[in-house]
């Protein structure tokens, strides 16, 4: 049975040859697969329209794909986790991009790149500005103002996209990706630049992040 | 609430380091992360780095975050077979 398998067992059985290794690779194989499913069950609002059997197809071809992940990456497994813990990792990425591309197909993002961080902004104060004060009105838009101003003066169109795409219409980072024919390691960097220059200018201004922070009502 | 959205992208502002590690070297770690914190220790003490970068990224987080339930129910009740978690789907 897979999870009697200890971490050097499945080492051992998933680079030994004949039935041995045959009896890992399908047992593995059933472990991303219920990695898949798992995460499928949990995000059934990404497969409307799909039927039981169309989701676990796709399940199922995440598993496979997973399976081929897993085996590519058996080297770099480094003991510090459960193999099962370190494996159903690569189902979970796998089935996240499938069902964020099920659940975005038809959408255009180039449409929702384009459109102007202002009315994020606007819709953003007119929403806060029921009972607040005059003067944390003012300083609200202070703020807004020299966020609005590090976007369009300071980031390059691209950042602008991303993060008009993450953070004004929410789309999910593997869909961006997959946009811009990029990865996540490069779609984070933009992101973290675009935070870092956005506080950077705030703290210039005179405003701490945590004074912003409370004069919006978050708490950090 | 768009408004809530502009509150959470600030405090992600507010948190932000100069140096932050990326989404794979967060993959690398995040079954670590896991195991550790399914121990009953405190990850973000062992790993500060990991909870930093998944304080931040939504996509990391919600792999994370399926990655830790999936490894507690395999923990206390062990994980439905295929054929149950096929059942859930309607």
């Amino acid at each position: 049975m897979s999870s009697t398998r200890t971490n050097q067992e499945w080492l051992h059985d998933l680079n030994a040859s004949g039935a041995l290794q045959e009896a890992a690779i399908a047992d593995l194989r059933d472990l991303l697969l219920r990695a898949a499913l798992y995460f499928f069950s949990r995000n059934l609002g990404d497969f409307r329209g799909l039927s039981r059997e169309e989701i676990t197809q796709r399940a199922e071809d995440c598993a496979q794909d997973a399976l081929l992940a897993v085996l590519k990456h058996l080297p770099d497994f480094r003991g510090d986790s459960k193999f099962s813990t370190w494996a159903y990792k690569f189902a979970i990425n796998i089935a996240m991009m499938a069902a964020r591309r099920e659940r975005w197909k038809g959408v255009s993002l180039d449409e929702l790149a384009s459109s102007d961080e202002s009315s994020f902004f606007e819709w953003m104060m007119q929403d806060k500005s029921d009972g607040v004060a005059p003067e944390r009105f003012a300083m609200q838009g202070e703020i807004r103002g020299i966020i609005q101003d590090v976007i369009r003066n300071d980031l390059t169109d691209k950042q602008r996209r991303v993060l008009s795409l993450m953070i004004f219409n929410e789309v999910p980072m593997d869909e961006v990706v997959r946009h811009l024919g990029a990865n996540r390691n490069a779609i984070y960097k933009m992101l973290h630049d675009a935070r870092r220059k956005i506080k950077s200018s705030l703290q210039a201004r005179g405003f701490e992040v945590g004074e912003m922070l409370s004069l919006f009502g978050a708490s950090g | 609430m768009k408004s809530d959205r502009f509150e959470r992208w600030l405090q992600n502002i507010h948190h932000t380091r100069d140096e932050e590690i990326s989404c794979s070297e967060c993959f690398d770690s995040v079954s670590h992360f896991v195991e550790v914190e399914v121990s009953g220790e405190d990850p973000a003490i062992k790993l500060p780095q990991v909870r930093q970068h998944l304080d931040q990224c939504p996509a990391c987080r919600e792999e994370y975050e399926t990655l830790r339930d999936l490894r507690r129910l395999e923990e206390e009740d062990g994980i439905p077979s295929a054929d149950d978690l096929q059942d859930l789907i309607p």
